[in-house]
């Protein structure tokens, strides 16, 4: 059925009216001057008051950054963009390094109060101390009611608050920006940093390496189930900046933590760049979940504005049984280009990746996985639903490869698109790759509009149209849903809503 | 990844822009051909693809084809019998047509030479996108081959068997057919042939409205020999063309497969079955494009893998925007039967029309099992079984084409091979 002129028009209005995270904030910034080069670098180096051997790593990669081509195998197309005419440095000025919420611009936890995002344990941060359990349960009693989640809060550039450090610290965990990571645990680091993504990997981790101003870091210690979900919250404020933010996330032997980050932006005719690089390591028997709920502004109707989502996400299985797990929902962006992927290192380790990618106006996905077997008795699960609207295209992209060692890797993939409107493309680009005889690999992967006979089915039970759609989609990326934790998938699910209301076809 | 590089000729490349010169004089053409002729070797001059192409990423020609033999005007082919017992045998040997044409009955057969004399074959020498390093190897030094029109309505009762054939050197051969509206056959692509030689082979198909054609690929080069082809083929209204592919030889093989749909209620069927072993690099690569509306495709692959080989097969479903109704199904079976083989498979499907129904599926896997231990608790022995169950694999393929002939002749050629490798 092709879309009637009403869908076109009810498509056209969405983005606009629909991200609710579009709001700006006046936050006395400290910015470095638009541009890249050396000095630049060992500005941002100064500024985090880093170590000697941070600053080499920045330039070694930045020397190699200047002699990369920007990839262009990816579906996506976009100007070229102007890298020195970002800064690459901006922090809210009333931040040197808080302690506590009180030390916190009012302005800027008005404006995650305002995303919903629980900073409110701040009692316990501004240091009325409250270790009794059920206080505690009590003061983060905001938004995520079943459970504690601890918040890292980057603000463009920085790292503004850590929320439930203490508590964490009691376990054992290590929970805390990257910056301060670098400047407290330098062993940790420097052992783990870039081990996973190198310097040289690909031409935006390789710009991140040499310019990265924040992100998380975490480390659970061997034996440790980590007591509570570990969140960072990505917010982009000024304007023309990059946001290059580094995560780090360590599993010890027998350790197990859940993640999720989430990451929204105001609503700018400019594009904004971002560039992550996200570096997962589970020791032997240790489990990582990482979630990502992605918001970036996705541009208006005319497909003006929006995030340029370049990531580079990728976990090691470095030891035997263990196992990462990559959950993503993603309906943000302007353009997404991120494939989180495992390499299955250990023997009897597992990868799993569930993702839904929903993309409406004039949106740009490409976005998959990669799992690389490389140890015995390995195996991945790759679930990804493409869900494309109006004017977007959706792609996926995934590899999986067996190497001559990795007897017995096993992989399943399933992908579905699922198509609402004409003007829209989904694709699908599997890249299987296997050199050793005892891998079995299975691909299956389908594309489909929401059959006439399902709608008609909910509609005749007298439900509307829309939430008929609402209903069939939501069947659709059930698999996907339900890893994610409980207090998201609920967020999730009524982002998907969102993005897809009025796209009747 | 993606550091500058001043590109620098290979000997191969170097070889190829020497001998177009050398060979000016020979090849024919008239003003437009040549004009095609000189834009090709242009791309050829660009450089051969690496697997930084996207579609030669698991086949890295500039690396492969490190080097190329001469021409060699004194090679010459021995005749071989044809598939199919009683086809109507037309041969180009050692990259030159028969001057002995055979007068069957509704179909017309010219010699390609002839065509390009004339410059009729100017339009089919187009290259079909930017990364066609087969089609511009061909275009610029082709010299010969047929052009087979069949007439409308005509309904060939023997099947049609195009040899192409030769015994070292080089070769570059086009294969033309036009089937009339309504028109029914069979047409036999064989290539084969003896000695180290490197060979492009482009074969263009037109049906017109209604035509049904079956086109048999049997390729069976001996393993010292690089195979380079390319079908293409334009379906029209209701035309119907089921496509069959067995490659089984070559050292480097690469079989592409470019097909249209440009008329509604096109249908397609592509079966394919590669049987590697030793050292060989086979590469299978289609595009398709539904352009129109209701329009059909099912492509079925079936890889065995042993030895060292290398096998590759790349599937690119394009839907247009406009082809609404499109039904599209692919699947890529692989059996890995050795250590030291491999398989890369990478099927696309690029959508941008919302009302249809595609997928695809790939596996790769050895053989199961419980299948062989339900064969060995009969007493079979394990190698045997082991046999039965690869033949199986394969043969299912064969089996559907429904002409009894064919399939036996078939799975003659599959015994062959079996016997030979098993």
């Amino acid at each position: 059925m092709p879309a009637v002129q009403d869908t076109i028009d009810r498509v056209r209005k969405i983005d606009v009216d629909q991200y609710k995270y579009g709001f700006q904030t006046e936050i006395a910034m400290d910015k470095a001057p638009k541009g890249l080069s050396e000095d630049i670098i060992r500005f941002i180096s100064a500024k985090k008051e880093e170590p000697s051997w941070m600053l080499e790593w920045r330039l070694e990669a930045y020397r190699r950054w200047v002699t990369l081509d920007e990839p262009k195998w990816a579906r996506v197309h976009y100007p070229k963009i102007d890298f020195q005419d970002l800064h690459y440095y901006a922090a809210p000025k009333s931040t040197p390094g808080p302690t506590s919420l009180s030390d916190v611009d009012p302005e800027l936890l008005r404006v995650y109060e305002k995303l919903g995002i629980p900073l409110r344990e701040q009692e316990i941060l501004a240091g009325v101390q409250k270790t009794d359990a059920s206080e505690l349960e009590e003061a983060s009693d905001n938004v995520y009611k079943s459970g504690r989640v601890a918040v890292d809060a980057v603000f463009d550039s920085v790292s503004v608050v850590t929320t439930f450090k203490k508590e964490l610290a009691q376990a054992g965990v290590i929970f805390c920006s990257i910056s301060e990571a670098i400047r407290e645990h330098p062993e940790l680091v420097k052992k783990y940093l870039g081990s996973v993504v190198p310097t040289s990997d690909n031409f935006y981790a390789t710009l991140n390496s040499a310019v990265f101003t924040d992100g998380s870091f975490v480390f659970v210690p061997k034996g440790v189930r980590c007591p509570m979900e570990l969140s960072t919250y990505f917010r982009m404020n000024e304007k023309n900046t990059g946001q290059f933010e580094r995560t780090l996330i360590i599993a010890e032997e027998g350790a197990y933590v859940s993640y999720l980050e989430g990451c929204t932006a105001p609503q700018r005719d400019e594009n904004q760049l971002h560039a992550a690089v996200v570096e997962l390591i589970a020791l032997d028997d240790a489990e990582i979940k990482y979630s990502t709920v992605q918001n970036w502004y996705p541009g208006d109707a005319e497909g003006k504005g929006g995030i340029y989502n370049f990531v580079t996400k990728r976990g090691d299985c470095r030891g035997h049984r263990s196992k990462i797990s990559w959950t993503q929902v993603e309906t943000g962006s302007a353009i997404t280009w991120k494939y989180p992927s495992c390499i299955l290192r250990g023997d009897d380790s597992s990868g799993e990746f569930y993702s839904i990618a929903v993309s409406n106006g004039y949106q740009q996905v490409d976005s998959g996985t990669k799992m690389i077997h490389l140890g015995k008795n390995t195996s991945s699960r790759i679930i990804s639903k493409g869900i494309a609207a109006g004017y977007s295209q959706n792609t996926y992209r995934g590899q999986v490869s067996a190497h001559r060692k990795a007897t017995n890797a096993r992989n399943f993939t399933n992908c579905d698109s699922l198509l609402i409107g004409d003007q829209c493309g989904a694709h699908t680009v599997p890249y299987m790759e296997a050199k050793n005889a005892t891998a079995q690999f299975e691909h299956e992967a389908t594309t489909s509009k929401i059959s006439e006979d399902q709608k008609f089915y909910v509609m005749q039970r007298g439900i509307p149209e829309e939430e008929a759609i609402a209903l069939i989609v939501n069947g659709f990326v059930k698999d996907v849903i339900q890893q994610l934790p409980m207090e998201f998938a609920v967020e999730a699910q009524k982002l998907i809503g969102i993005s897809l209301e009025g796209s009747v076809g | 990844m993606n550091i500058h590089m001043t590109p620098q000729r290979t000997p191969t490349e170097t070889a190829l822009i020497d001998a177009f010169s050398d060979r000016l004089s020979l090849l024919p053409g008239d003003g437009t051909v040549m004009l095609k002729r000189d834009d090709a070797i242009e791309a050829i001059k660009s450089g051969l693809p690496t697997r930084r192409v996207e579609s030669w990423h698991y086949t890295d020609l500039r690396r492969l084809l490190a080097s190329i033999p001469d021409f060699d005007p004194a090679a010459a082919p021995k005749a071989i019998a044809p598939v199919v017992e009683g086809s109507a045998v037309l041969p180009v040997l050692n990259g030159v047509s028969s001057t002995k044409l055979p007068d069957i009955e509704g179909i017309a057969v010219q010699r390609l030479s002839e065509k390009l004399e004339d410059g009729s074959a100017a339009p089919g020498l187009d290259l079909y996108g930017a990364d066609d390093a087969i089609g511009a190897l061909n275009t610029a030094f082709v010299v010969d081959g047929y052009f087979v029109d069949i007439a409308d309505g005509a309904e060939l009762d023997k099947p049609i068997e195009l040899q192409n054939l030769q015994a070292g050197g080089q070769t570059h051969v086009r294969l033309s057919v036009r089937a009339g509206a309504g028109a029914k056959a069979v047409i036999v692509e064989r290539q084969a042939g003896e000695g180290a030689a490197m060979v492009s082979s482009v074969s263009q198909l037109l049906l017109d409205e209604g035509a049904e054609v079956t086109w048999l690929i049997v390729q069976e080069q001996p393993d010292t020999a690089t195979h380079l082809a390319q079908f293409k083929a334009h379906l029209g209204k209701d035309a119907k063309l089921t496509l069959f592919v067995m490659n089984a030889g070559g050292k480097l093989v690469r079989q592409e497969v470019v097909v249209r749909t440009t008329g509604e209620g096109a249908d397609f069927t592509l079966r394919g079955i590669n049987l590697l072993a030793g050292d060989t690099h086979t590469d299978v690569t289609m595009v398709l494009d539904h352009a129109v509306p209701h329009t059909a495709s099912t492509e079925v692959i079936r890889n065995v893998v042993t030895g060292r080989a290398r096998g590759v097969f790349q599937g690119r479903i394009n839907v247009h925007q406009y082809a609404q109704k499109t039904n599209a199904k692919m699947a890529c079976n692989t059996l890995l039967l050795s250590d030291d083989g491999e398989f890369s498979t990478k099927p696309e499907l690029e959508i941008f029309a919302d009302d249809v129904v595609c997928g695809h599926g790939a596996t790769v896997t050895e053989i199961d099992h419980s299948h062989l231990f339900y064969l060995m608790a009969r007493g079979i022995d394990e190698k045997s079984a082991r046999g039965l169950l690869v033949k199986a694999f394969v043969a299912e393929v064969i089996e559907e084409l429904d002409d009894e002939a064919i399939v036996e002749a078939l799975e003659t050629r599959l015994d062959g091979w079996f016997a030979a490798h098993g």
